[in-house]
């Protein structure tokens, strides 16, 4: 019983990475209609910002995750126009050549990380790093319960931005139509590249506190790529709410599966499943959102 | 459409133009030394993989993230026949490969294809993941230790044989869709599905018969590879980073051509394997492929095969090729 | 492609020519590039083993800059330089393969160096084999690299399944009754996977009670597998796979609270990376190691073994481990073997398989130990003379346990605060 609550807990915890991981991916996705291959790459150089921020000045992630998610605004508003660019080009599939871009982008970042930062793994130390609550028989690591409480609040902010703002109403019109947006005197550009921005500060911020739980290297990035999508596809592309669904479900499946079933296994029924129920429920969980 | 002549002076000049361009690949051998003819026999099976991927990819319209799944069960039908228990020749065990991997589209390739977008695109990911995993925790398959087969060092067998495969699906691609009803129909299903329904086309049939054609095609490219590297474990041959080099082959090469997928793969393999070798010793030219796969989508979106037929050209091809998607 | 290698070559040269002008040796330079020996490193810099790959260039690079200090191999009197070349597997065996064949072929090696990875290994040997050129392994430690016979391939390091299982027997005696159970863990990953067999064959073969054993996918959560250890806890708790996992196993396991009363691994704990990443947490954490710089080994090139160590620090800032060294070593098999080979490079096809002959033939004594390759049996061509020792991390040193001849430390057990 006490392994049964256990295995609860550790599910719930790696959803809320999961969850992380995903949310801000949702966002481009339900917006931009862009399938962005470098999600991975943009959670690992989170991370390595946030280890050099430690290495070098001293800052403990839970403070430089704030500076990484201005940075990676900022840098995602920078790029923003690109993949807009790309994205609505009249050329023949521009959503795909906006895959065949990000994945440009996610190789440059991947091979650039390892021409740099070496080929070593990095752990990234903050005051909560090892420390634990126990209540009763179950242990609770305080980073992962962070990343949950993150990924809670990103999902929080992510809602009152979308449903309670102006800009909000922007961004849900862009996601309906980009032309009736336009011609409603929405300027698509300018928001398209602050929806990037957003994406790209909430999924560095979320590499932040996943360095801080596993470690960083440059090769991190595929395996987070493939688990955002995961996530966001069983959550029905674009839709919020499902994401918290689809993440904590793949949490506990990977758990218990660990745990009861053997953890050699947790991978193959992991993916299987995700197969089976996309043909079941075509359109994810919840359906579409935003 | 019917009513067209069967050779047009167009035609006669690109029939030649590929006859030149096949005499050229089967006397370069001669010309080369060994260690080039080893990165042109890459491209040729990579030219081949786009050409199947593009099938499905450019001519349906679906985008199959899970190709590197029939690569996989190719080379490892190849591999386990040819293991000593059983001792299979090379070439008895192309047709056990190809007839499963069309068996394994044929199964999935209904209720998949089903899905549309980037839901399809991510349930094929999950499909090959899935066997990826299943591979490495069976005990036939070698597990994650991987198989070894009988080294046959002709590097003249693996390029004539590549050349051979790689010819044959551009021609059998080029006949089915370009000059076929199967063509047709596999192009209107792509541009409006319903409508393509409602003139009477049997679009599962064709959606499950592409996927079929593609994945043989790619299934018998995972068997000469095999037996060409002598070595596989599942990441080697199963592992997503042969369907991305694919998919990213064929988008820049130019999506829904016969011979835009060609030349991506070419261009893509021979400068990867360039910029590999000059920066041998450092990883730089990692960052520096990326940089250029950014810039060929930023400048020439419609593909390098608008290079050739010209730019505006090549964007007027190619969206009536592929009509408003 | 000529404008190129002349370039490199040029700067190489001028480089040889500072450096040996310096140490006094103005007149060995003129001819020199006639007479390069060249080497080509098969090694993944890139990739998931990117780590292990950099690891054994250090070791290949330190002895080439070494031995070209002195201007070179030393053959029948007459000193050639070494000329390295590298090959970026990228951790695939085809691109390994396309590595080889390049070295081979453009860049005209004599002998080849790596390659890093068993799987990667598989798909060179052939190629090595083809045009007969010796290739010296200094980090492939799966046993499966050896059942094919290959021919010209030769190996630094015993086999995983020829040292954990033995270092397991060597830790279960130590602790006497203090340990009676162990579960084993390990990565599904070819190298990682036959490291966790080794372990569980040395519980199985020293009478403690395997609780479990259990393989996880590579880059799965811990997070399962620890809880699971945590509630039936056994005495021994041991780890196959990279040093990734080691991190994360540390790192998971603390914030579960939860720490093995004896917790062992094998490739990277030794690394000071290992060591630099986990800080305190290392401290007690045991590991099997063929070398250390605390053993009593030493030849004529690099020294003694904590010469050899002094010299790896200066060069790179971080202490060797047994996988740097194992790969410095290899450079010292070729200069012994091209010495009693006695003829002057560069080498046809029937020279070099002189010299892999010669090369089988080894038996000497270096810094990293004695080097002997089997001529026979299922670890045909790989050294299996190194004895494995236990080692225990204490205060970021890495000291000698187990067994008691190698021993420089006593065996802490139970590690403080464990659960």
């Amino acid at each position: 019983m006490d392994l049964f609550l256990q295995t609860l807990v550790n599910g719930i915890l790696i959803g809320g990475i999961l969850i992380c991981l995903t949310i801000g991916f949702q966002l481009t996705f339900g917006v931009l209609h862009v399938i962005d291959f470098a999600v991975g790459g943009w959670t690992m150089l989170g991370g390595y910002t946030a280890y050099w921020l430690v290495t070098l000045a001293g800052i403990d992630p839970f403070i430089s995750i704030f500076l990484v998610f201005a940075l990676f605004l900022l840098i995602g508003r920078g790029l923003g126009p690109l993949i807009y660019h790309v994205r609505t080009s009249r050329y023949a599939r521009p959503d795909l050549m906006a895959l065949a871009f990000t994945f440009g982008i996610f190789l440059f970042m991947r091979g650039g990380a390892l021409w740099l930062w070496s080929y070593n793994s990095r752990s990234v130390d903050s005051v909560l790093s090892g420390q634990f609550l126990s209540l009763g028989p179950v242990t609770i690591p305080l980073m992962r319960l962070s990343a949950f409480i993150l990924a809670m609040m990103f999902s929080l902010g992510l809602f009152i931005l979308l449903y309670r703002s102006r800009f909000g109403m922007a961004v849900r019109a862009l996601a309906q139509n980009h032309d009736h947006a336009g011609l409603m005197g929405v300027d698509v550009k300018r928001v398209s590249a602050w929806v990037y921005g957003i994406y790209t500060a909430l999924t560095a911020s979320a590499g932040v506190l996943i360095a801080t739980i596993y470690s960083v290297n440059p090769s991190v990035g595929i395996r987070y790529t493939l688990f955002a999508f995961f996530v966001a596809v069983l959550a029905g592309l674009g839709s919020v709410g499902g994401v918290l669904v689809a993440g904590l479900a793949l949490g506990l499946l990977e758990a218990y599966v660990a745990t009861y079933i053997g953890a050699r296994y947790s991978l193959l029924i992991v993916f299987g499943t995700l197969y089976l129920v996309l043909l079941v429920a075509p359109k994810g969980v919840l359906g579409r959102g935003i | 459409m019917a009513s067209k002549p069967v050779l047009t002076p167009k035609l006669i000049v690109r029939t030649l133009l590929f006859g030149a361009i096949v005499i050229a690949l089967a006397v370069l051998p001669a010309l080369i030394d060994s260690y080039t003819l080893r990165i042109a026999t890459g491209a040729l099976m990579w030219a081949g993989l786009a050409c199947a991927w593009n099938i499905v990819g450019g001519y349906a319209g679906y985008i199959s993230f899970g190709h590197s799944a029939f690569f996989g069960i190719g080379a490892y039908t190849t591999a386990i026949l040819m293991q000593s228990n059983i001792g299979a020749s090379f070439f008895v065990t192309l047709l056990p490969a190809i007839l499963l991997s069309i068996a394994v589209a044929v199964v999935i390739g209904g209720p998949t294809m089903r899905l549309r977008g980037a839901y399809f695109a991510i349930a094929t990911w999950a499909f090959a993941e899935m066997l990826m995993q299943l591979v490495t925790v069976l005990d036939f398959t070698g597990g994650t230790a991987g198989l070894s087969l009988p080294a046959y060092l002709n590097e003249f067998f693996f390029y004539y044989i590549m050349l051979i495969a790689s010819a044959a699906s551009f021609i059998g691609v080029w006949l089915l869709i370009e000059r076929s009803r199967f063509g047709f129909r596999i192009k209107a299903l792509r541009d409006d599905e319903p409508a393509a329904e409602s003139l009477g086309i049997r679009t599962n049939l064709v959606k499950v018969q592409s996927f079929a054609l593609s994945a043989a095609i790619t299934a018998l490219f995972g068997s000469i590879y095999a037996y060409w590297t002598t070595y596989i474990d599942p990441h080697s041959v199963m592992g997503p980073e042969i369907t991305d080099q694919m998919v990213v082959m064929v988008l820049l090469g130019g999506l829904g051509t016969v011979w835009g997928p060609a030349l991506g793969a070419v261009l893509l393999w021979i400068t990867n394997r360039y910029i590999w070798s000059t920066f041998g010793d450092t990883v730089i030219y990692l960052p520096v492929l990326g940089i250029i796969i950014a810039l060929v989508v930023l400048f020439l979106p419609n593909g390098l095969i608008s290079l050739i037929v010209g730019r505006q050209r090549g964007k007027e091809l190619i969206s009536r090729i592929l009509g408003k998607l | 492609m000529n404008h190129k290698f002349s370039r490199r070559k040029f700067l190489r040269n001028s480089l040889l020519g500072t450096g040996a002008m310096t140490l006094g040796f103005p007149a060995l330079n003129v001819n020199a590039q006639e007479h390069n020996i060249r080497v080509g490193v098969v090694t993944s810099l890139s990739g998931a083993n990117r780590f292990g790959g950099n690891l054994t260039r250090r070791g290949y690079d330190l002895w080439a800059e070494e031995i070209n200090k002195l201007g070179g191999i030393e053959i029948e009197g007459k000193r050639y330089p070494v000329e390295m070349f590298y090959g970026d597997a990228q951790s695939r065996p085809a691109s390994g393969a396309d590595a080889a064949e390049r070295l081979i072929i453009q860049d005209e090696v004599d002998v080849l160096f790596g390659p890093y990875t068993s799987g990667v290994t598989l798909a060179v040997q052939p190629i090595s084999q083809k045009y007969r050129v010796p290739m010296i392994s200094g980090s492939a430690e799966s046993p499966n690299v050896w059942l094919a016979k290959p021919a010209f391939n030769f190996g630094m390091i015993p086999a995983v399944d020829l040292t954990t299982d033995k270092s397991m027997v060597v830790l279960a005696e130590n602790l006497g009754d203090r340990a009676t159970t162990a579960s084993v863990i390990g990565v599904d990953e070819p190298f990682s996977k036959e490291t966790a067999e080794g372990f569980r064959k040395g519980v199985e073969e020293s009478g403690l009670e395997l609780l479990s054993y259990e393989l996880f996918p590579a880059g799965s959560d811990l997070s399962a597998i620890i809880s699971k250890l945590k509630s039936s806890n056994p005495d021994i708790v041991a780890v196959g796979g990279h040093e990734d996992i080691f991190i994360n196993f540390v790192s998971t396991a603390k914030a579960l609270n939860y720490k093995p009363k004896a917790l062992i691994m094998h490739y990277g704990v030794t690394s000071a990376a290992f060591i630099k990443e986990t800080g305190t947490e290392s401290n007690g954490i045991l590991g099997v190691s063929v070398w250390t710089e605390g053993l009593p080994y030493k030849d004529e090139l690099f020294g003694t073994a904590s010469d050899y160590s002094e010299l790896s620090f200066s060069r790179w800032g971080t202490r060797p481990d047994y996988t740097e060294a194992a790969c410095s070593a290899s450079g010292l098999v070729l200069q012994d073997a091209a010495r009693r080979l006695g003829k002057a490079p560069p080498w046809d096809q029937g020279t070099r398989a002189e010299l892999a002959k010669a090369i089988e033939d080894t038996d000497i004594e270096t810094f990293y130990g004695p080097v002997g390759f089997a001529k026979e049996g299922s670890h045909y061509h790989n050294n299996t003379k190194p004895v494995p020792a236990v080692v225990q991390i204490k205060s970021g040193d890495i000291v000698p346990v187990a067994p008691e001849n190698a021993s420089k430390g006593e065996l802490v057990y139970p590690i403080p605060g464990t659960s």
